[in-house]
């Protein structure tokens, strides 16, 4: 059977791309998939330290694409999670080596070796986007719940649409509390705003950041609020489409409780 | 709670109401906005079929895209100079 290529983009940069390709990516492989992580952003490669796997690097995408190594001499085999691959980036050159039609020639060869290969598109519409979504079946677009985040992945959105493709939303970094006091977009003010199919709502979570500290995949960590949300993300991909999704609720104190009674707060 | 009371009285607006309105306004102005080249072909286009029937003055004339806070409207002003006559065929 034909693997399926997903990509992952957002537009803006720094809402949590990496995280949500990494974590996705692993926590498919513990669904039994065969997976492979590609980090398309040619010159800013980060998805090596997230995974900790930037010690093994040989072999990266941009050598696959040019013929100077075959896929599985690239891939690097996670030794945590079983089945899952990571194709690393390449840190010197630009991105502009790559051409869409070779992208296509070696998405081709992926096909056919993973049962699920995690583009991780760089920031921004140019070169290095187009190369991303060249031959992706399905695209997953990353927001967060602030002003600059929303309207970048809606003109995403618009170009994902040109190219035949129905993204699916995952709002990252939610904060309960502050959607409750009225700080923050809710998610339904995200979906209604730019229209589109939810996969999933990740809340903010202090645990991304120490696990990408130390390498280590966030979706093992059972206590991880937001590991266990990009568990359920994969789960939906991975064929489980009505898998309900799971609201970031804001637990009320006590304090909250009464003041609400006495109609202080929402 | 005594925050909450503060803030009752001082009914300020929330941002999260803010941030929704901005980003719908500024969505669809995004989606209007238009690209020089295709502005430019529509005034040629314009010109020519205007120039069947009037002669007009192609330096003074523009085409501008309005902006207002309920509707957006494409405006091309030109000056005529004369009313070409139509030959029976």
């Amino acid at each position: 059977m034909e693997g399926k290529i997903i990509v992952v983009t957002s537009g803006k940069g720094g809402v949590g791309k990496t995280t949500a390709t990494s974590c996705i990516g692993a926590a498919l492989a513990l669904e039994g998939n065969r997976v492979a992580i590609v980090d398309m952003d040619i010159g800013l490669r980060n998805l090596d330290v997230v995974m900790g796997l930037e010690n093994r690097i040989v072999f990266n995408i941009v050598d696959v694409v040019q013929g100077r190594c075959k896929v599985e001499q690239a891939a690097i085999r996670d030794r945590r999670i079983e089945n899952l691959f990571l194709i690393p980036a390449s840190q010197s050159d630009n991105k502009d080596v790559l051409t869409t039609a070779g992208v296509e020639r070696v998405a081709k060869q992926l096909r056919s070796q993973f049962d699920f290969i995690i583009m991780d598109s760089p920031a921004g519409i140019e070169r290095g986007f187009e190369n991303s979504v060249v031959s992706a079946d399905d695209a997953l677009v990353i927001c967060t719940p602030d002003v600059s985040a929303v309207r970048d992945a809606d003109r995403v959105i618009g170009l994902l649409y040109a190219r035949s493709l129905t993204p699916k939303l995952i709002v990252n970094r939610i904060e309960p509390a502050r959607v409750v006091r009225g700080e923050m977009l809710s998610h339904e003010d995200v979906l209604e705003v730019l229209s589109i199919d939810l996969v999933g709502l990740v809340p903010m979570d202090e645990k991304v950041l120490i696990s990408s500290n130390t390498g280590t995949p966030l979706v093992l960590q059972k206590d991880s609020k937001a590991g266990t949300a990009f568990r359920q993300i994969a789960r939906r991909l991975n064929g489980e489409s009505d898998l309900p999704v799971e609201m970031p609720v804001y637990k009320t104190s006590m304090w909250h409780k009464i003041s609400k009674t006495f109609g202080l707060k929402q | 709670m005594l925050s909450g009371l503060f803030k009752r009285f001082t009914t300020k607006k929330n941002s999260r109401d803010a941030a929704k309105k901005r980003l719908q306004f500024s969505l669809i102005y995004d989606k209007l906005e238009v690209n020089d080249t295709t502005l430019t072909d529509l005034q040629q286009d314009i010109v020519d079929v205007i120039s069947k029937y009037f002669e007009i003055d192609k330096e003074s004339l523009e085409l501008k895209v309005k902006r207002d806070d309920n509707v957006s409207a494409l405006v091309f002003n030109t000056p005529i100079l004369h009313v070409k006559r139509k030959k029976k065929a």
